[in-house]
C-alpha cells in the first residue's frame, strides 16, 4: 500500500491490518513514534492523521492510505523547530524523553484546534498521553509559552 | 589503535604510565588520531570538539547534562561545544564499587569531583603545552571559549593536542573554585534535549544493526513458566516468520519484521507448565503477614535503648499496622535488548543501567567470558532500577545464540508487567508510645517483606553490581541466617532522636523477584514512619510540624530543610481541604521535607498542591533538581494512590495501563519546589523525592477526614474502608 507520512510517500508491502506505529517505524524508518502499551492506552505512539491526534498502535494502516500522516519527524520545518518543541526545549521538558513525541503530537493537535485552549482543554487533550518521568508541569508550561508565542506573531 | 582498544587500555586519569619509556599509549594516539585522550573520559580532537564518555546511562536524571556542564566548566568551554557520547562497557568505567552502574541516585554524587578532575587535567596539559610553545610559565596563561590565552597570543585546544599529550598527566590537578563557576549552580538547558523533542533520539527499540531480525516473546500467564509444548505451524507459514522457539522462561517468535512477529504469535499455541510461582497469592500473603506477631526469629536492625520497657511502661501506647503492594516499574521504554552472537564475541546494545551486569549474565549464557561481550548502552526510556536487571538481556541472548543474526528482542507491555522484577510487598507493624510530657518514649518497628539483598545475590551471584567483598559477606551472613536486610529496611530511623528504639526485620520469601524500584527500601518505610509519627503527634495533641520538628537535632539539615517547609505548612487553606506533612533523610545524605494539599472529590483523592524542599548539598544544575522532584513526587503518586501488583493463583493481575493506572495529567499537582542554598558537595535526587509524597497524602487524608489510611494504594483503601 501507499502512505503518505510527513509529506512523503511511503510504499509498504503490508497487510491492511498492521497497526500503523510499525509501518511508520519499520517501514518508513521513522524511529521517534515509539511502542509503549499497544493498546492505546499510554499516548507513546501518537501521530497525527489528517491533522486529528491517533493513537498508532491501533489504528490499521490499510486505513489511513490516502490520508496525510504526520510523525514527530514531520513537526520541524527544514531544521526549524515548531513552537512547540522550541517551549519543550524553554522549559527542560524531556527527561527520559520516551513519552516525549506522543505528547509533542498531542499537543500539536490541539493547538490546531484551539489557538488559545484553557487549561482545562489542555489537561483533557494531553491526559491522553502518559509519562513515566512527571513531565506534565513543564508540558503544561510549555504549551502556554509556545500559545504566547504563536498569538502574539502577526 | 582503535579507539575502543584505546579507551580500554585508560584507568583512572591513567595515573601511572613512566614518562621516557618510549611514548605513551596517550602520546601515540595523539600522534595516530590527532585526538588528545589524557583520560577515559574527556577528549580533545584536532578541530577543537571537546567529547565526554558518558560512562553512566542517561534515563531521563539528566546525567547527560551533568558530564557535559562538569567538563564544560573546567575546559572553559561553552556547554554547546560539549559533544557528549554513551560509554561502552569498557573496564576504565567500572567505577561504582567495580562495576559500570548507574543507580541509587549516586551519578552526582560520585561523578562530581573524577569528572571534572578529567577535564581539569586536560585543562592543564593543554596550558602546559601552550605555555611551552611560548617559553612562558603555565601559571600566567589562560583559558577561555577552547583556547589557551597569554597576553595577546592565543593558541586553539585543536592546535595543541600532539604537544598536550606527551605533557605529564597531573595526578591532582587545580579544579575552578567555586566563585568561579560559570555553569554548575546556573540554570541550564539539558544537552540531550534537542533529539528528544525532534524524534531523533536513539532508545534501545530503536536501534537498527545491519541484517538484524526481530523477536517478539511469548511469556506464560504465570511468572518463570516454561513452554510444555509449542504448535507454530500456522505461524511459520506467516510471510517473514523465521523461527519460533521455546526457550527458558518464553517462546521466541523471530521475524524479519515486528509487525511479522507480533502478528505470528497471535497464532501460536502455547501448553504453558505451572511456573515459578504456581499458587502465590497476594491475599494469603497478606493474612499471613497480620497473623505473624511472633517475635524471637526475627533479624534484628537497630537495638537502641530498651523499646520493649519504655512502650510497656509509658502513658500512652499506640500500635499500627502498614501495607504495600508489589509494585511494577513501567517504564514508558518496555523492555529490549539487541544483540549479536559472533562466534566467541558478543554485541550488545540496550537501554540498562549496569552493562557489567549485563556483560557477566550475557557471557554466561553464550559461553564466552564477560570481556568478550561488548555492551553499547542507549538512552533508556526511564529504569527506576528496573534496567539494572539483566534478565531481559538473557532472554534476548538465548534468542541470539541461536538465530546467528543480530537480534533485536521486545517485549511487550504485558511481558514487561507480568514478568517483571518488583518492589516487594511490605508490611510493617509498628509500636510506639509518649510519655506523659507528650514526648516519644520509644518506637518499635516490625518489618515484614521480601529480603532484597538476599534475592539480589541469588539472582545474580557474582555478576550482582556490588563489590565481591560485599557479596561474600552478605552470602556469609545469610549461610548464618543473620542477615539483617538492609535494602529493605533503610529508612526506619530518619534522623529522629528517639532514646529507645528497635527495628526487626522478618524476611518473606516467595519465588517472586522483588528488586530495585525508586527509592527502594524507603518507598515504604518512609510511608510506614511517617503516617506512625503523625499518629503520634495526635496523640500527643501537638501539630504534626512541631512534634517532628522536636525530634529532630538541633542545627542539622534535617532540621533546617523542616524549617524552611514552615510557610507552606502554615499557610491559610480553603475549607475542605487536608493538609500533610513528610520528611525524610535519604541515604543519610539527601533531605526532602514535603507539604501537600488533599481534597476529596466525589470519593476521589485530590491531591493539589505539593511543596518540596530539598537539601542536596550544592545543585550542580538547580533545573534538573527542580525536576527530579517533579517527577519523584508524580511517580510515587502514581504509586501511592492507584498501583499495586496482585497475584491470584501465581498469576500477575496487572497486564497493562488499565489497570496499573499511571497519573496523567488531570491529576498532576501543582508542584513547587525549593532547593536550599548550599556549599556541601552534592548529593543525590533521582529518588529523595518519592517517599515522602505516599505518607504526606495519607497524612492530610486523616486531617481532612479523621480516617487513617494505613495500606496503599490509598484510593483502594479509602474506598474499602
Amino acid at each position: 500500500m501507499k502512505l503518505e507520512i510527513n509529506g512523503v510517500s511511503v510504499e509498504a508491502a503490508v497487510p491492511a491490518e498492521t497497526p500503523l506505529l510499525w509501518v511508520v517505524r519499520e517501514e518508513a524508518g521513522l524511529t521517534g513514534t515509539k511502542y509503549g502499551c499497544g493498546r492505546a492506552l499510554c499516548g507513546a505512539c501518537t501521530v497525527l492523521v489528517d491533522g486529528e491526534a491517533r493513537r498508532s498502535c491501533v489504528v490499521a494502516a490499510g486505513d489511513v492510505a490516502g490520508k496525510k500522516v504526520t510523525t514527530v519527524e514531520g513537526l520541524a520545518d527544514n531544521g526549524v523547530l515548531s513552537a512547540l518543541q522550541e517551549a519543550w526545549l524553554a522549559e527542560n521538558v524531556p527527561q527520559c524523553g520516551y513519552c516525549q513525541s506522543g505528547q509533542l503530537m498531542s499537543a500539536t493537535a490541539l493547538l490546531a484546534k484551539k489557538r488559545e485552549p484553557t487549561d482545562a482543554d489542555v489537561d483533557a487533550v494531553m491526559s491522553a498521553n502518559l509519562c513515566r518521568c512527571g513531565t506534565y508541569p513543564r508540558i503544561r508550561a510549555a504549551i502556554k509559552r509556545a500559545v504566547t508565542a504563536l498569538v502574539g506573531k502577526p | 589503535m582503535r579507539r575502543r582498544e584505546f579507551l580500554g587500555g585508560l584507568g583512572i586519569l591513567s595515573l601511572g604510565f613512566e614518562i621516557g619509556c618510549g611514548p605513551s599509549p596517550i602520546v601515540k594516539h595523539a600522534r595516530e588520531s590527532g585526538t588528545f585522550a589524557p583520560n577515559a573520559w574527556v577528549s580533545i580532537r584536532r578541530d577543537g570538539g571537546v567529547v565526554v564518555e558518558v560512562d553512566k546511562v542517561e534515563l531521563g536524571q539528566g546525567v547527560t547534562t551533568l558530564y557535559a556542564t562538569l567538563v564544560a566548566e573546567e575546559l572553559d568551554v561553552p556547554i554547546d561545544a560539549v559533544e557528549t557520547h554513551y560509554a561502552d562497557s569498557l573496564p576504565a568505567y567500572r567505577t561504582s564499587s567495580g562495576m559500570q552502574l548507574t543507580g541509587g541516585s549516586t551519578s552526582t554524587r560520585d561523578g562530581y569531583l573524577p569528572i571534572r578532575k578529567a577535564a581539569a587535567a586536560a585543562r592543564e596539559m593543554l596550558v602546559g603545552a601552550a605555555a611551552t610553545t611560548w617559553g612562558v610559565p603555565p601559571a600566567e596563561c589562560r583559558t577561555e571559549g577552547g583556547f589557551v590565552i597569554h597576553g595577546g597570543d592565543r593558541l586553539a585546544y585543536g592546535a595543541l593536542t600532539v604537544s598536550a599529550a606527551s605533557r605529564p598527566v597531573p595526578s591532582s590537578p587545580n579544579l575552578k573554585p567555586r566563585s568561579a563557576f560559570r555553569l554548575i549552580g546556573k540554570h541550564g538547558r539539558r544537552v540531550e534535549a534537542r533529539a528528544k523533542v525532534d524524534g531523533t533520539a536513539k532508545f534501545g527499540i530503536d536501534v537498527r544493526v545491519p541484517n538484524m531480525v526481530r523477536a517478539w516473546v511469548l511469556h506464560g500467564p504465570v511468572f518463570g513458566a516454561n513452554a510444555i509444548s509449542v504448535r507454530s505451524d500456522k505461524a511459520l507459514a506467516l510471510p517473514g516468520v523465521l523461527d519460533v522457539f521455546a526457550f527458558p522462561g518464553g517462546v521466541a517468535v523471530v521475524a524479519e519484521k515486528t509487525w511479522q512477529a507480533i502478528a505470528a504469535a497471535r497464532v501460536i499455541e502455547v501448553t504453558w507448565d505451572r511456573g515459578v510461582v504456581a499458587g502465590l497469592d497476594t491475599e494469603k500473603l497478606r493474612a499471613a503477614a497480620r497473623a505473624d506477631t511472633s517475635r524471637g526469629d526475627e533479624q534484628l536492625q537497630t537495638t537502641k535503648g530498651n523499646a520493649d520497657k519504655a512502650i510497656a511502661n509509658a502513658a500512652t501506647k499506640i500500635e499500627a499496622f502498614y501495607e504495600a503492594p508489589y509494585l511494577c516499574h513501567a517504564s514508558m521504554e518496555p523492555l529490549n535488548c539487541t544483540v549479536h552472537v559472533r562466534g566467541k564475541k558478543v554485541e550488545v546494545w540496550a537501554p540498562v543501567q549496569s552493562p557489567s551486569v549485563v556483560q557477566a549474565a550475557v557471557a554466561e549464557v553464550v559461553g564466552v567470558s564477560p570481556e568478550d561481550v561488548l555492551v553499547h548502552t542507549t538512552l533508556a526510556g526511564g529504569g527506576f532500577g528496573r534496567r539494572t536487571h539483566a534478565d531481559f538481556a538473557v532472554q534476548a541472548a538465548q534468542i541470539a545464540k541461536r538465530v546467528g543474526r543480530p537480534v533485536q528482542m521486545t517485549w511487550s507491555r504485558e511481558s514487561d508487567m507480568t514478568q517483571a522484577q518488583y518492589r516487594s510487598i511490605n508490611f510493617a507493624r509498628m509500636r510506639g508510645a509518649l510519655r506523659a510530657d507528650g514526648n516519644v518514649a520509644g518506637i518499635d518497628v516490625h518489618l515484614l517483606g521480601q529480603p532484597l539483598l538476599e534475592e539480589s545475590i541469588a539472582a545474580f551471584g557474582d555478576a550482582l553490581p556490588f563489590p565481591r567483598a560485599f557479596v561474600d559477606t552478605i552470602r556469609g551472613l545469610m549461610a548464618t541466617n543473620t542477615l539483617p536486610d538492609l535494602g529493605s529496611l533503610e529508612g526506619f530511623d530518619n534522623t529522629y532522636e528517639v532514646e529507645h528504639r528497635r527495628i526487626a526485620f522478618t524476611p518473606i520469601r516467595t519465588k517472586l523477584p522483588s528488586y530495585f524500584w525508586r527509592a527502594v527500601g524507603p518507598s515504604f518505610t518512609c510511608f510506614a514512619l511517617e503516617s506512625f509519627i503523625d499518629e503520634l503527634a495526635h496523640a500527643a495533641r501537638v501539630d504534626p510540624f512541631e512534634f517532628r520538628r522536636r525530634l529532630l537535632p538541633v542545627g542539622s539539615r534535617a532540621r533546617r530543610v523542616l524549617d524552611m517547609i514552615a510557610p507552606a505548612w502554615s499557610a491559610p487553606k480553603a475549607p475542605g481541604v487536608g493538609r500533610g506533612i513528610a520528611r525524610i533523610t535519604y541515604a543519610g545524605e539527601t533531605e526532602v521535607a514535603e507539604v501537600v494539599d488533599v481534597e476529596l472529590v466525589a470519593g476521589r483523592i485530590k491531591v493539589r498542591r505539593v511543596h518540596v524542599v530539598v537539601d542536596c548539598g550544592l545543585a550542580v544544575n538547580p533545573d534538573i533538581v527542580r525536576a527530579q522532584m517533579e517527577g519523584a513526587v508524580i511517580f510515587g503518586l502514581s504509586a501511592a494512590l492507584d498501583q499495586e501488583i496482585t497475584l491470584a493463583n501465581g498469576v500477575v493481575q496487572q497486564r497493562n495501563f488499565d489497570t496499573y493506572p499511571v497519573l496523567r495529567m488531570f491529576e498532576c499537582p501543582e508542584i513547587t519546589v525549593t532547593i536550599v542554598d548550599s556549599g556541601e558537595a552534592p548529593t543525590g535526587v533521582g529518588e529523595p523525592g518519592l517517599p515522602p509524597i505516599a505518607p504526606a497524602v495519607a497524612n492530610a487524608l486523616f486531617a481532612l477526614t479523621g480516617r487513617r489510611l494505613r495500606r496503599l494504594p490509598l484510593q483502594k483503601e479509602l474506598d474499602v474502608s
